[in-house]
């Protein structure tokens, strides 16, 4: 009998052993790596090119990522604690005083953003590895994130579609440098000429060397002026871009037909989103000065010294928005939660002086970020296409190489044509100082005032609430999350 | 010594011959008539025996439970027995017409323990398994099942924050054993693996039982590492031939309790809060007293080979804030029939459950608190025109209470079947095949509306409405062979085996668009002018996955002394990834009854048992594994926005795939004791178990564009891979008592008592492969400007879920804080959300027909963030627009008045014991010959807390309410947030009637 039952058992087993095969899983509200690699669509390549781009229109111009790292941790951007609003540990007061740590958010979120660009064009050209055109544009585009990353953090992995190993450690700064100098060069011969400001073309990769040359005695310790000259004014001579008589014109919502601007991210408040900038600079009253879909939150805005620095006459003065605040209506706008010791009462007035960084910024302190046009009625998101690349920063750029060169007259008449458009008179003898200050004035708020101060050696310098700082923070430090997920990678010095 | 032994023969011979001349003095034959009645269901007892006491001479009772016996010379006692009741011994003396009253033999329905595939005997249970009978549920007004356990099984956390009557509970077996979605324990509803508890009908339930330990879970495999419970619907005692007809029906009248105290108007404004005129009290406007009611009718019966129960139950829960409502109608019919001579059994479950929900933006509990008590609700201004009228400033996070619960709407219509045909065939006397059939239908239709008028979200998008859908449908089969042989009546076998498919189904879509000119809301959402941008949607979902299963078991049972189990079971699941894609999880128990094998007086049980048993646990969503590519920006290939035929929305790769993806793994090792005493008066257990847990699906940091190392050849695009990450350790101390009657003069008190010691779970690892981590931190307290620095830290080498902060050591003079520091990697310990440890005491009182009940239920060492004190305690620049809370713990001298800032003293201790549930009830008395019982009952719920916790609602958080990633969430645990729905207390008048 025991023999039997035996033989039931385990012959039910064997019969019920087939059961446990293997199973596909399907994909069906996604596309999976296999459709990709069979679709004979004409428009795919194109399109997962321009997904690759679109990593980098990402979080670009949103709170807490690489452009909020940039301003707030230089002289002319600021984001002072209002009582409970802005506190957050703290973190802006670090990012101001120059006390940031490797765990910082926005540092963090700079570098994913950066990096996840790297590794979706990395796995494309892994992909594709027979499309020359695909390939240079695609190394172009990965070496312009490569010139953010030297900037921010110096000492980065440099990873490749050659580089699937293991876990990558960190190349020196001049390396990194290498690479994208080498990047640019070897592809920019294959890059389109047309003005196509939303893909890299030959003069965007031009502008990408300009300004890694101009930085290059900060990067590897060997200036390389001429070369930055030599960039800038291929650009130039091309004679495919210009100054446009207003210069707002750059940064006005529909700015897509601007001569200026040479590289810009295509935001777009429904289709591609990422700039926030109206949010994070006004007032959740202001909601009624430009109708919009949501309440502002009373963050950014810029330093009382930095305000001063621009002429009673000068155009760009507009950069900022200063005074009484009104709804789209005209009315007055009234602030029910005004602190009694604020001068202006409850209605509400930006004033360019801020009683302090924290923790008891008045709500109505500081003049707010005004340079990109706040369309009536948009979402938190901003359609402004954001310029990395602008004519008039190449026209600095290169009146800066030819300064430093000794080349003042030409200098200075390139940057008296940048003062004209302003209405502000021209210098006569232009020092670098005053180049160094026309930059600030030109460039506010396009995240080059960092990069600019450190050049100039001025970001150790005190300023308004900050105390001088030492130079090794002139790099940020890798991020804490970084580190532990990839034990291979070394701080930073001094972090 | 020879002439002693003599001497006592003698004796004893003579008193032999006086007691055999007693009896034949006493000889003489007589009749008696007597009645078998059943107390409980006041119905006599047919065919009941009646032997008398040391002899074959007896009888069986007739119909009316009546019978007649020829009584002899000498007989004295009766014994009356019949089928599920203890045999009863009736000294007759004189009577001559005797009623007997037949107790209901507990022991003997308690016997039999619904396990996965099957039942065991009590007594043979080797592992941690514990069965709840109906009448130890709780009682009151019960939204969900899950509240009949809450307190009831040592070592099961059922918790639900806040009296909100849509949402549902959490419910924990043994702490945490994992992170992620299936934290809950795995639901069997009569054998339909997955079902959800809120398809039953409470009064529909005939036991529940509760499959603790790894082993016992183990048969259910990679889906059963949270723990099983296994519901069984009823079957009711019903005797052959008999109709029972019962109507249950409630009122229940429910009140907001244990509001968060806050300044008098006069002290907002001498605080210089800005006075705006008028006197408002918000929680007062918002809140009002609320009724609930429940009705269920229910028909079961049995006649030869078939048994049925039809029921429909609907229940009516208004919250006691306007706009709360849950509405639930569920229907049930549970057919059985038997055929060739009960050898072929057929058994259907259809039940079908229609949930309909409002609800309100949670928000407004926390405006109704701090809200302005200056404002007031309407006001006559050009400016309040356009939002209804209704009193708003442009204040961040600042909106009227009363005109975001009238403004905002969110509803949910929840259709959901559970339908299942199970056939058994008895091949051999011992052999049965069975197969069951199951589908799982959820199908869920929501509508949200945001009107024009409403400051918060609609007056900005000018109007916006949405529908989506979320639709789930499960289809399993499984059969099994069952085989159970005796070897020559000493060692007891029994076999099991069986397969098992699974597929689900997910879909869903979501429609949403905004700028209307009448708030017409979710109904046209064509009436919405603009479809794409913020406060818009239009996408679809849909995926499916594949589990097979094989699985096997055998117990022994060596003469009723020595028990041993072992299961198996393999499973394969299309959601694994491509390198591990079949999981086993073994189990093995043992155990002896010492009593069997010595006398151990009094104790009349005593079973030590050990038991092994590893489980496993799914990924959250099937595609993990792959990775597929997901929407991107909406690409416009040549720029130009006239042409809109080379539009094209991009895809990017938006996950990182995880080719050795595989199941979460639970080992778990069970040491148990079950006792009785005083022949099982007294009963109980003790468990202790440790766990490992290793292999954890779980989210984690990488760091993108490097190469993925679990898919290699590619590149991270995302900061986070799904990865079976860290190593945990948990381990705790189960004890159980129930004693059964005691007598107190008159008074039957029944108490049973249960408390559990959690040794709290400790992070072993969080490693996999190359990637490590020495901690993982979530949760900020939030905004306003809090939102930087999480404060949960799970650190590898400390228990999970650990709350940091800065240490508060004090006040400067002009009210400012002195925190020990302001660096997060300076934070210390302030405490934890996980309790300790968790008691029930439950007790019952009978006095003839009277019964009382009450139960408490003791939670201890956890920590809450009282984030109400936390943003709005202090007498800083925020609060002459917001008031501001005063708790017993809130600082007055001096007055705070820097801005909130995270510290230690917010984070307190929620111990607390509560009066959850109290119940009086009468059966009356009833001759009728329709009505065999009716029953009214009082009953009240959440009477009193002790605590020392100043928040809304000292329950533990198990994970965070207000992180969205149910996969960290529960790395988050101990923060109170102050959408928290306000605590309720609830008054019950009930009435129960059974019909012959």
């Amino acid at each position: 009998m025991s023999k039997h039952i035996k033989n039931i058992f385990l012959g039910s087993l064997i019969l019920l052993m087939g059961a446990c095969w293997e199973l596909d899983q399907e994909v069906l509200d996604g596309v999976t790596q296999e459709q990709v690699n069979n679709s004979t669509d004409p428009n795919l390549i194109p399109v997962l090119k321009a997904s690759a781009y679109s990593r980098i229109i990402g979080s670009w111009g949103a709170n807490e990522g690489i452009w909020s790292l940039h301003e707030v941790s230089s002289d002319e951007v600021v984001v002072p604690t209002r009582g409970p609003d802005w506190q957050d540990g703290n973190a802006w007061v670090r990012l101001h005083r120059h006390t940031w740590e490797p765990s910082e958010p926005s540092i963090n979120n700079t570098w994913n953003y950066c990096y996840t660009a790297i590794g979706e064009i990395n796995n494309l050209m892994v992909q594709y590895p027979t499309f020359p055109e695909l390939k240079a544009e695609l190394s172009v585009l990965r070496a312009l994130v490569y010139s953010w990353l030297i900037d921010v953090y110096g000492n980065v992995p440099i990873s490749t579609e050659d580089d699937l190993g293991s876990n990558p450690t960190n190349n020196s700064r001049q390396e990194v440098f290498d690479f994208i100098e080498k990047s640019v060069k070897d592809n920019i011969d294959l890059l389109i000429k047309e003005d196509q400001k939303t893909v890299l073309n030959y003069y965007s990769a031009q502008a990408i060397l300009a300004k890694l040359y101009i930085n290059a005695e900060v990067y590897t310790g060997t200036p390389r002026w001429a070369e930055a000259e030599a960039a800038a004014d291929e650009i130039i001579s091309s004679g495919v871009y210009s100054l446009t008589s207003n210069y707002f014109a750059n940064f006005a919502t529909n700015n897509a037909g601007s001569s200026e601007n040479i590289l810009t991210l295509p935001y777009d408040e429904n289709n591609a989103t990422g700039f926030n900038l109206s949010m994070m600079t006004l007032h959740a009253l202001n909601q009624q000065t430009y109708n919009l879909q949501e309440q502002p939150w009373n963050g950014y805005a810029s330093l009382e010294e930095f305000y001063n620095t621009y002429d009673e006459n000068d155009l760009r003065k507009d950069n900022f928005i200063v005074g009484p605040q009104f709804s789209s209506t005209g009315a007055r706008l009234n602030d029910a939660s005004f602190e009694p010791e604020d001068p202006d009462g409850a209605p509400l007035t930006f004033t360019p002086k801020i009683r302090e960084l924290t923790p008891k910024a008045l709500r109505q302190d500081g003049a707010r970020i005004g340079k990109f046009e706040f369309a009536r009625g948009s979402n938190s998101n901003l359609s402004n296409d954001y310029p990395l690349f602008r004519y008039a920063d190449i026209m600095l750029v290169s009146a800066e190489a030819k300064f430093r060169q000794g080349n003042t007259a030409e200098a200075t008449e390139i940057v008296n044509q940048i003062r004209a458009r302003a209405d502000v008179p021209p210098f006569a003898n232009m020092t670098l100082e005053d180049l160094y200050n026309e930059r600030g004035r030109e460039m506010f708020a396009e995240a080059t005032r960092r990069t600019d101060q450190i050049r100039f050696g001025k970001f150790n310098q005190a300023w308004w609430e900050k105390a001088p700082s030492q130079p090794f923070r002139n790099i940020f430090p890798i991020p804490q999350n970084q580190i532990n997920a990839n034990p291979n990678l070394t701080q930073n010095p001094g972090y | 010594m020879q002439n002693y032994l003599l001497k006592q023969k003698t004796f004893l011979l003579a008193l032999a011959l006086i007691f055999c001349a007693t009896l034949v003095a006493n000889a003489q034959s007589r009749t008696v008539t007597g009645t078998v009645m059943d107390p409980a269901f006041g119905e006599p007892v047919p065919g009941a025996t009646v032997v008398v006491k040391g002899t074959t001479r007896g009888t069986a009772t007739d119909l009316d439970g009546k019978f007649t016996i020829d009584l002899q010379a000498g007989d004295q006692i009766l014994v009356i027995s019949f089928v599920g009741y203890l045999p009863q011994e009736v000294e007759v003396g004189n009577q001559t017409d005797l009623t007997i009253n037949l107790r209901e033999d507990i022991q003997s329905l308690e016997e039999a323990v619904v396990i996965g595939y099957g039942t065991q005997d009590k007594k043979e249970i080797t592992s941690a398994v514990v069965g709840v009978k109906p009448e130890d549920f709780n009682r009151g007004n019960i939204v969900n099942p899950a509240q009949l356990l809450q307190g009831k099984v040592a070592g099961l956390s059922i918790t639900r924050p806040g009296g909100n009557p849509n949402s549902g509970f959490e419910v924990r077996l043994r702490g945490l054993s994992t992170f992620g979605a299936n934290s809950s324990p795995l639901i069997v509803l009569d054998g339909v693996i997955g079902a959800s508890l809120e398809n039953v009908d409470p009064n529909d339930i005939e036991s529940i039982d509760v499959l603790k330990d790894g082993s016992a879970a183990a048969i259910y495999g990679a889906r059963g590492s949270s723990g099983v419970i296994l519901v069984t619907t009823n079957k009711k005692n019903n005797r052959e031939g008999t109709t029972n007809v019962s109507i249950n029906t409630y009122g229940t009248i429910n009140q907001a309790t244990n509001l968060i105290p806050t300044l008098s108007v006069e002290d907002f404004i001498q605080r210089g809060g800005t006075d705006f005129g008028s006197r408002t009290d918000w929680r007062g406007e918002m809140l009002s007293d609320s009724f609930s009611s429940s009705t269920s009718a229910s028909i079961s019966g049995g006649f030869n080979n078939t048994n049925y129960l039809a029921s429909v139950n609907y229940r009516d829960n208004q919250g006691v804030i306007k706009g709360v409502e849950n509405k639930r109608l569920n229907a049930r019919l549970n057919l059985r029939q038997g055929a060739l001579d009960n050898r072929l059994r057929f058994n259907i479950n259809l039940s079908v459950t229609n949930e309909d929900q409002e609800r309100v933006n949670n928000d407004a509990f926390r405006y109704a608190t701090i809200y302005n008590p200056t404002a007031p609700i309407f006001e006559d201004s050009e400016d309040s025109d356009r939002f209804g009228g209704y009193f708003q400033r442009s204040i961040t996070d600042y909106f009227n209470p009363i005109a975001l619960v009238n403004q905002q709407k969110f509803v949910s219509e929840i259709k959901s079947s559970l339908f299942s045909t199970l056939i058994e065939y008895d091949i051999l006397d011992k052999l049965t095949l069975s197969a069951q059939f199951s589908q799982d239908t959820r199908n869920e239709l929501n509508g949200n509306f945001w009107s024009k008028q409403d400051f918060a979200v609609g007056f900005g998008a000018n109007g916006s409405a949405q529908r989506t859908t979320n639709d789930r449908l499960r289809q399993i089969f499984e059969s099994t062979l069952r085989y159970e042989y005796d070897f020559t009546n000493n060692l007891n076998m029994a076999l099991l085996g069986g397969i098992g498919f699974q597929s689900t189904k997910n879909q869903g879509f979501n429609a949403r668009s905004r700028q209307y000119l009448f708030d017409t809301g979710w109904d046209n959402l064509g009436g919405g002018s603009i479809r794409v941008g913020n406060n818009t949607e239009m996408s679809s979902y849909a995926n499916e996955d594949q589990l097979n299963s094989l699985f096997g078991r055998a117990n022994f049972n060596y003469r009723n002394t020595f028990f041993f189990s072992a299961s198996v079971r393999a499973e394969t699941y299309s959601g694994f990834g491509a390198n591990n894609q079949t999981g086993v999880f073994p189990a093995f128990s043992l155990g002896t009854d010492f009593k069997r094998l010595f006398d151990l007086g009094i104790v009349s049980q005593l079973k030590p048992r050990v038991s092994f048993g590893v489980t496993g646990n799914l990924p959250p969503s099937p595609t993990l594994a792959i990775g597929a590519y997901t929407n991107g920006n909406r690409i416009d290939l040549d720029g130009d926005p006239q042409t809109t035929n080379d539009v094209y929305v991009g895809i990017v790769q938006g996950s990182n795939p995880n080719r050795d993806l595989k199941w979460e793994s639970k080992q778990e090792l069970n040491f148990g004791i079950d006792y009785g005493l005083w022949n099982d008066k007294v009963t109980g257990s003790v468990d202790y178990y440790i766990r490992n847990i290793s292999d954890l699906l779980f989210n984690v940091p990488v760091s993108p564009g490097t190469p993925n190392q679990f898919d290699p050849g590619r590149f991270n695009t995302v900061a986070s891979t799904w990865v079976n990450l860290a190593d945990l350790r948990a381990a705790g101390f189960e004890f159980a008592l129930g004693v059964n009657s005691i007598n107190l003069g008159r008074v039957n008190w029944t108490p049973n008592a249960n408390f559990t010691i959690y040794d709290k779970t400790t992070i072993k690892s969080f490693s996999s492969g190359d990637l490590g981590f020495d901690e993982l931190r979530y949760a900020t307290p939030g905004s306003p400007g809090q939102n930087s620095n999480p404060i949960i830290y799970n650190r590898v080498g400390q228990t999970l879920g650990d709350t940091y902060g800065p240490i508060l050591q004090g006040y400067t003079e002009d009210g400012d804080y002195i925190l020990s520091t302001e660096n997060p990697d300076e934070f210390e310990k302030v405490g934890n959300g996980l309790p300790k440890g968790e008691f029930g005491f439950a007790n019952r009182f009978a006095y003839n027909s009277w019964d009382f009940s009450f139960f408490l239920r003791g939670v201890w060492g956890h920590t809450l963030y009282n984030s109400y004190r936390g943003f709005y305690e202090n007498a800083d620049g925020g609060s002459n627009a917001y008031n501001s809370v005063i708790t017993d713990k809130t600082p007055t001298n001096p007055l705070v008045t820097a801005a909130p800032t995270y510290n230690s003293s917010y984070v307190e201790d929620a111990s607390f014991v509560r009066l959850d549930n109290l119940e009086l009830g009468h059966n009356f008395k009833t001759n009728s010959k329709n009505i065999s019982s009716l029953r009214l009952y009082f009953a009240a719920q959440n009477l009193f807390t002790i605590t020392g916790y100043t928040g809304i609602d000292p329950e533990a958080r198990l994970t965070d309410a207000n992180n969205d990633d149910g996969f960290t969430s529960a790395l988050s645990p101990g923060i109170e947030r102050m959408n928290t729905y306000f605590q309720v207390r609830s008054f019950t008048l009930g009435l129960s009637l059974n019909f012959k």
